[in-house]
């Protein structure tokens, strides 16, 4: 936009308007210090190995679909497991990984991408992960590449105790290690917001030490509870699902992507009978109300976008609410165009507060195109007056020689 | 801090001042005869309370997680396994002379199922005795060379391969087999075995190859698996030591006809092999049925008082009992069951521990009378076995590689008749499928739960930990009361012989006794019983003549001699809890009575109290029941009858022992016996 200002400002005090207009348009597009909830990332992490452990594995794997069906594509999906239960000898059913005994859903059907397998799964991997302090040779595919308005969702499970979650049998995560790598992130603008959901034992305890604001924080048990698996299948020789992850699960599967439930009443579905533990979530570094926002904001990809196009604007609220949906199912494509379309936006909602300025240019400065097209009828007016201009200046040249002589 | 305070505490007295430790030794050996009532009395109360303190059993190991997959035995793969049960009981296959038309109809069903087979001919070993060789496999470089061409065994191996798996661990199933003289409960054994065999070559879940070893008992069980053993883990590479049973022609002419007429491309002359064992069952069923409902026994214990991993006896008994609902049975001393003092015991520590209870609800530790009598019946076979260190079957062979195994004996309670064996065949087979796919889970070896322990019941155990308390009371007054006679009698003298003979006469004895043992075992017992007195009077009269010393010593000189075997007890006891801790605690119990209290017979006599009347009468008591033959005969005559009891069944106990290697053996002879001897040298002192 700047271009289109460089030729144009020799005039500029006969296009007085515009420039205002201009000026405007510039301040918003810079950093604004809270940025909008632009994208989602999740990074979902099964710390376990060994055959006794699938149902982690399970977890994790029902955790990626969900979060894969409501929006957030493969890229922008850190997958973590820890071992692989699909080609494990012990699996009746090989290549295959199911997280109920009925066996409808295979989870490691086609279309799975595991960034970190097996032994890459280690403390030092993970918080590489989550701090972004890579190797130049790590792939794009393995990094998290969040910004300051990335929502990223973060679920772990595995075997955990007070403080400390296991990693391989061999390590351990403590919750200051945690609570670091999220206040290195929150300096690094790595995020907007940040859910961590644990399904270990004594998960309430590994977010102790969390200090850093925007964080949300659920685990599946208290201190000196233990989380349980909920059922077993018979017919594998293990259990296939944690209960906290389970009933997750279930509220999900009543959603799609347009639905509005709140976090809040996800956080208020879990039952502490039918889990066997007690569902703690801290909430005291996250400022938004729990029930103004939508799931989806952080298990799917769905944006609080406005848009409020020229030609769409007697259009109603619901409407234009839909077109956000839509939106966002390819938000990857659109996403440059988008974040124009917010920018725009937010010179809009500037207008409206300066209604004498939004007089003067109506309906200029609701679409880029149409500022342009205001744009170029100004750029002919000034050609036409420079030429009055000129030919004005024919008597005064005149004048001003018959003076000299 | 302590040392300081006691530093600034011998500065501001002049008087020097011993360290607490020190002066708290001083204060027990001044006290020894109250400290060693104390000790023995608790050490034997302890003993009797072990059933009380026994822990339910647990799985420790979380990979194991037994019952958590569903039986896929059909009842197809039984009446596969009937088929088998069939043709091997069919008289047909009977027919030939060495049994080998049974052989050939197990290899020909194992080829049907798709397993690799191979014979392993095996020549009967004659048991060696290695002493120091307790824990470690017997070396095969040792074979003996005079094998005749008449004698030989052949065992079935069956491999299956895991189809995902990695090759590197393999589980083993064992079932005996004499093919001359089978049983129905062998063939059924073998029935069992195939079904699951049958069923484990379709499954996708193998994560270990499967080995299924049809051993050929004619020899006796366990020498079939311990050749086969002993082949599997030392393989031979070179020429040189080609084993002895190729160069019989007979045998190799029938192992050729074999490969050709089997069809299969399976089947191979060569031994082969799968991975390391990660356990093994051993799987038999008892043709009598007397008990009254379907029960399986576990057999564990191994050579020495090894015993296998408790997680694998957890893991049967939990299967059989929640899941195929059989009783599970481990030895007893039946006898013990009906003793009147046991169950009054019982009902003391019931009621002790009911006021207990009601003084502190929270203490709970009592268990009915009836229950404490089972406790102690199966406590009591357990410290037997383990103290015999004469393995209890076929299972005994695997520990010796360190592999975990157990015997399983599968009683039925029914005639065999169709359905029932049906029924057997299914619940039986089940169960061995659930035991060989929770070993299939095991990702190391089994490590999580117990190696020591003793069994109070299947599901009760006692740990290394508890027991040995009662031990260490036991031997606890030992090394006072030793100090405190050497104090006493150092005090006017310090000459001490008399001791030195013994042991080098007992290693005589013993000499003696391999030489004769081709005689009966009375006249080789009385033979060993003479021959020990007169080389033990002959060296005593040389080397530990009672002139050495000047006559006003003598008075003293028993105590040092008491002191000197105390002292060599004590340390027997030590190191023999080390390597067998049953023996030592059997040892234990008839030794340390006896060594606390020996005293010459003739200053009892001379003092003429009833004390010392007590004390004589106890002495020559204990003097009796500690020699190690009194003692057999005595236990054999408790537990089974007097009127059985036979001179000669010393001799053969003590000849199993050699045989077997056993720890036990060389304890007797190097502990038990010298330090009885001494005893009564103290017991006839001239004083």
């Amino acid at each position: 936009m700047e271009t289109f200002i460089n030729p144009k400002s020799l005039f500029h005090l006969l296009l007085l308007p515009c420039l205002l207009l201009y000026s405007s348009i510039a301040y918003n597009s810079s950093p604004v210090e809270a940025a909008m909830h632009t994208n989602n990332w999740a990074v979902l992490v099964c710390t376990s190995r060994f055959w006794f452990n699938y149902r982690h594995m399970a977890n994790t794997l029902s955790l990626y679909r969900t979060v894969k069906r409501l929006g957030i594509p493969d890229e922008r999906i850190i997958l973590m497991l820890a071992d692989d239960m699909a080609c494990n000898t012990r699996n009746k059913y090989p290549a295959q990984v199911f997280n109920n005994e009925n066996h409808r859903l295979n989870l490691y059907g086609d279309n799975v991408e595991v960034d970190y397998r097996g032994y890459e799964v280690t403390v030092e991997n993970f918080l590489r992960v989550l701090t972004g302090r890579h190797e130049t040779a790590v792939p794009r595919s393995k990094r998290l590449l969040s910004d300051e308005g990335s929502h990223i969702l973060l679920y772990m499970t595995g075997h955990g105790g007070d403080e400390f979650l296991k990693f391989q049998d061999s390590e351990e995560l403590q919750s200051h290690d945690l609570a670091d790598a999220v206040k290195q992130m929150k300096e690094k603008h790595r995020f907007k917001e940040l859910l961590i959901m644990v399904d270990t034992c004594q998960a309430a305890t590994l977010f102790n030490q969390l200090q850093s604001p925007g964080v949300l924080a659920i685990g599946s048990s208290m201190k000196g509870e233990n989380s349980y698996s909920h059922h077993l299948d018979s017919d594998v020789g293990v259990s296939v699902v944690d209960r906290f992850t389970y009933y997750t699960l279930a509220f999900f599967e009543r959603l799609n992507i347009y639905d509005n439930a709140s976090l809040s009443s996800l956080f208020s579905s879990y039952n502490p009978s039918l889990l066997m533990s007690t569902a703690y979530y801290r909430k005291d570094l996250y400022k938004r109300r729990l029930e103004e926002v939508p799931v989806t904001n952080f298990f799917g990809s769905v944006m609080e976008t406005i848009h409020t196009d020229a030609a769409y604007k007697a259009l109603s609220r619901r409407n234009s609410g839909r077109f956000e949906d839509e939106m966002s199912l390819d938000q990857s494509v659109h996403h440059i165009k988008r974040r124009m379309l917010i920018k725009v936006n937010d010179g809009d909602e500037i207008h409206d507060i300066n209604p004498e300025l939004l007089q003067g240019e109506e309906g200029a400065s609701k679409c880029p195109w149409s500022t342009f097209r205001n744009k170029f009828q100004k750029a002919e007016n000034v050609d036409s007056l420079l030429n009055y201009g000129l030919v004005a200046m024919i008597p005064l040249l005149v004048i001003s020689t018959w003076l000299v002589q | 801090m302590a040392e300081t305070k006691e530093k600034s505490l011998s500065d501001e007295k002049p008087k020097p001042r011993v360290r607490p430790i020190v002066r708290l030794g001083i204060f027990l050996i001044s006290h020894s005869f109250l400290v060693s009532i104390v000790c023995c009395t608790a050490g034997v109360l302890a003993l009797f309370l072990l059933p009380v303190l026994a822990k339910n059993t647990y799985i420790s190991e979380n990979a194991l997680m037994p019952g958590s997959a569903s039986p896929m035995l059909s009842n197809q793969h039984v009446s596969d396994g009937n088929r088998l049960v069939k043709d091997l009981t069919n008289p047909n296959s009977k027919s030939s002379e060495t049994g080998i038309e049974s052989h050939k109809i197990i290899a020909q069903y194992m080829l049907d199922l798709g397993a690799e087979v191979s014979f392993h001919k095996f020549h009967p070993q004659m048991n060696q005795f290695h002493p120091l060789h307790f824990f470690s496999s017997p070396v095969s470089g040792k074979i003996q060379e005079n094998y005749s061409c008449s004698s030989y065994g052949i065992n079935t191996v069956g491999i299956i391969r895991a189809p995902r798996g990695d090759g590197k661990e393999a589980i083993v199933l064992v079932t005996p087999y004499n093919a001359l003289k089978s049983g129905f409960g062998e063939a059924l054994s073998l029935g069992i075995a195939y079904s699951v065999f049958s069923l484990l070559t379709q499954v996708t879940w193998l994560a270990k190859d499967i080995i299924w070893l049809v051993a050929d008992s004619q020899y006796g069980e366990y020498a079939a698996v311990a050749a086969w053993l002993r082949e599997y883990q030392t393989p031979k590479f070179s020429s040189l030591s080609t084993p002895n049973a190729e160069m019989c022609p007979d045998v190799n002419n029938l192992f050729e006809l074999k490969g050709h007429s089997i069809s299969g491309s399976k089947f191979s002359n060569s031994f082969r092999r799968a991975g390391t064992m990660a356990a093994a069952l051993v799987l038999k069923v008892r043709d009598q049925n007397e008990q009254f409902e379907d029960t399986i026994s576990i057999y564990a214990e191994a050579s020495n008082g090894q015993m296998p991993n408790l997680d694998l006896i957890n893991v049967v008994n939990y299967l059989a009992v929640h899941r195929q609902g059989l009783r599970v049975n481990v030895e007893k001393l039946w006898p013990l069951l009906n003793s009147s003092w046991l169950k009054s015991l019982g009902e003391i520590f019931e009621s002790l521990a009911k006021v207990a209870k009601s003084l502190y609800p929270k203490w709970k530790f009592g268990i009915p009378a009836t229950e404490y009598v089972e406790g102690t019946a199966t406590l009591a076979s357990s410290l037997y076995y383990q103290a015999l260190g004469v393995p209890t079957g076929p299972h005994g062979a695997f520990r010796d590689y360190q592999v975990d195994a157990i015997t399983l004996e599968i009683s039925p309670k029914f005639s065999l008749d169709k359905v029932w064996r049906n029924d057997i065949l299914l619940r039986g087979g089940r169960l061995i499928e659930g035991v060989i796919r929770s070993v299939n889970n095991l990702l190391e070896k089994f490590h999580q739960s117990f190696f020591l322990y003793l069994l109070t019941s299947p599901s009760k155990f006692v740990s290394v930990g508890v027991y040995m308390i009662a031990f260490a009371l036991l031997i606890a007054p030992l090394p006072m009361v030793a100090a405190s006679l050497y104090v006493d009698a150092n005090s006017s003298s310090n000459c001490s012989k008399g001791d030195s003979s013994t042991p080098s006469a007992i290693t005589d004895t013993d000499e003696h006794g391999i030489a004769i043992r081709s005689w009966s075992p009375t006249t080789s017992f009385m033979i060993w019983v003479l021959l020990s007195i007169l080389s033990l009077l002959t060296l005593n009269s040389v080397l530990a003549s009672p002139l050495a010393c000047a006559k006003a010593t003598q008075e003293k000189e028993w105590a040092l001699v008491k002191s000197v075997t105390i002292s060599s007890v004590f340390i027997g006891l030590g190191l023999m809890s080390v390597i067998n801790f049953a023996t030592a605690e059997i040892g234990a119990l008839l030794m340390v009575p006896m060594c606390l209290l020996a005293r010459p017979l003739k200053l009892d006599v001379r003092a003429g109290t009833l004390r010392s009347f007590c004390r004589l009468i106890c002495n020559l008591v204990l003097g009796h029941i500690a020699f190690p033959p009194a003692a057999f005969f005595l236990l054999k005559g408790m537990l089974d009858g007097f009127g059985n009891a036979n001179v000669g069944d010393f001799w053969m106990w003590v000849e199993s022992l050699w045989a077997w290697n056993s720890a036990t053996y060389l304890f007797i002879g190097m502990v038990q016996l010298p330090c009885w001897v001494l005893c009564v040298s103290i017991l006839f002192h001239t004083c």
